[in-house]
């Protein structure tokens, strides 16, 4: 075979090809869009790792509220001071958990309590300040943050003085029952499952004499943001009942 | 990309698809591939429109991104095998010598078939040499190799090919000129 021959063969292979059917424009449209797809996955790209290095670094940065004020003050130290401020005895109290969860569940990390004043604790979302505290504050609210095996989590905690109602607290409990019970405190235990297997919220309250009430709530959730949802809950009744009624973390004072 | 940019692609793509198409679909022998090819390489040239605009032989180039991404699919396990469920019967033309036809198509089916069983770097040296007409130089340029490359590569596709050819020949019963 000769190279004419080849050359001859190859242009009778293209003899019979079928129509083009063309658009340079459609062509210039499909690299268009291919360009702003790259450009918005490369954004979410970078979006998701400025978010995972900022969840990262959140608990180690994230100060204490107001760390110049208890910088003198022993972070295990939770006795109560005999001037004590409403932020400071919130921190103290929350020191003390902390200390009292991670005793109790040593494979728990990154834990940390935040309390602000009042029933919710929380800024309102058009706020951009921390809520403040003020002389004479008696009832705080909050979280103790912490990460376990599956993830992070925390625990919501409610001081504030009320009159109890175990009917009120057991209202769509699967269990509801008295703990504990000492020199006229007392501390009841529920559990909620919602339909569900498994427990999906458990919470503890104590009750003291002088009408102050401290709550201990977790959830099948991370309360503190709606996220981080388990299959049930990461802390147990027992260990809420340890820690709401742990001696080192003295709730009276005075 | 400027509008005058932009025209000056739509015009180029306009007057050298067909061009590439082909040279395309001798490289991997289906049409369906070979428009990919095509579509693939422009869209490359597109990206890169601004800074190759100017160039003196813009088809030489546009040869040299069809042979690289032919290439480059060939390397893809996922295209490697070619999976055909079977050609459709040629359709009859009541308007050709049947002679003619007939000497067509088998000349056409034995340089094809046997050009596809020549390797992928072979085989793109006797297109571009055969098909295309380029010159040693350009088709060095376009491979990206050494003229003293593309004789050896030349010579040893001619061999493969002819190789290929007696066999197939001897195989259907004919002889080859």
């Amino acid at each position: 075979m000769s190279e004419q021959e080849i050359r001859e063969g190859m242009l009778l292979a293209v003899w019979d090809e079928p129509p083009l059917d063309f658009d340079p424009d459609t062509l210039i449209r499909r690299v268009e869009q291919k360009k702003s797809r790259r450009r918005a996955l490369v954004a979410v790209g970078v979006a998701t790792a400025m978010i995972a290095v900022v969840s990262l670094s959140l608990p180690g940065l994230l100060p204490r509220e107001d760390n110049a004020q208890l910088a003198t003050e022993s972070p295990s130290s939770a006795s109560a001071a005999p001037t004590e401020s409403p932020e400071r005895r919130a921190q103290r109290l929350g020191d003390g958990l902390v200390a009292g969860l991670r005793a109790r569940m040593p494979s728990t990390k990154d834990s940390y309590a935040s309390f602000g004043p009042g029933r919710s604790g929380m800024s309102l979302p058009y706020e951009t300040k921390p809520p403040r505290w003020k002389e004479g504050d008696t009832e705080f609210s909050g979280f103790v943050y912490f990460s376990d095996e599956i993830g992070p989590t925390a625990l919501r905690v409610s001081v504030r003085k009320e009159s109890f109602s175990s009917e009120l607290f057991c209202s769509g409990a699967d269990t509801c029952q008295q703990l504990w019970k000492n020199n006229g405190s007392f501390v009841y235990g529920a559990e909620f499952r919602y339909n569900d297997p498994q427990v999906q919220q458990v919470g503890v309250l104590r009750s003291f004499d002088s009408g102050l009430v401290v709550e201990i709530t977790a959830y099948a959730h991370n309360p503190s943001n709606g996220n981080g949802q388990r299959q049930t809950v990461p802390v147990g009744v027992a260990v809420l009942t340890q820690l709401v009624t742990d001696p080192g973390v003295v709730w009276e004072t005075g | 990309m400027r509008k005058a940019d932009e025209q000056g692609f739509r015009e180029f793509a306009a007057a050298n698809a067909a061009s590439l198409r082909r040279t395309a679909y001798l490289f991997c022998g289906d049409w369906h591939t070979a428009e990919d090819l095509m579509q693939s390489s422009l869209m490359k040239m597109y990206l890169a429109w601004k800074r190759i605009k100017d160039l003196d032989n813009l088809i030489a180039y546009a040869r040299k991104v069809l042979l690289r991404t032919w290439l480059d699919e060939k390397r893809r396990p996922w295209r490697r095998a070619e999976q055909r469920d079977g050609e459709l019967p040629d359709a009859a033309d009541a308007t050709v010598d049947p002679d003619t036809t007939s000497a067509k198509l088998w000349a056409r089916e034995l340089v094809h078939t046997a050009l596809l069983q020549v390797p992928p770097r072979q085989r793109a040296v006797l297109v571009l040499r055969y098909f295309e007409d380029l010159s040693v130089a350009e088709v060095a340029v376009a491979m990206g190799c050494t003229e003293g490359t593309v004789k050896s590569q030349t010579a040893r596709g001619l061999a493969t090919l002819r190789t290929i050819v007696e066999k197939l020949d001897s195989s259907s019963g004919r002889v080859a000129s």
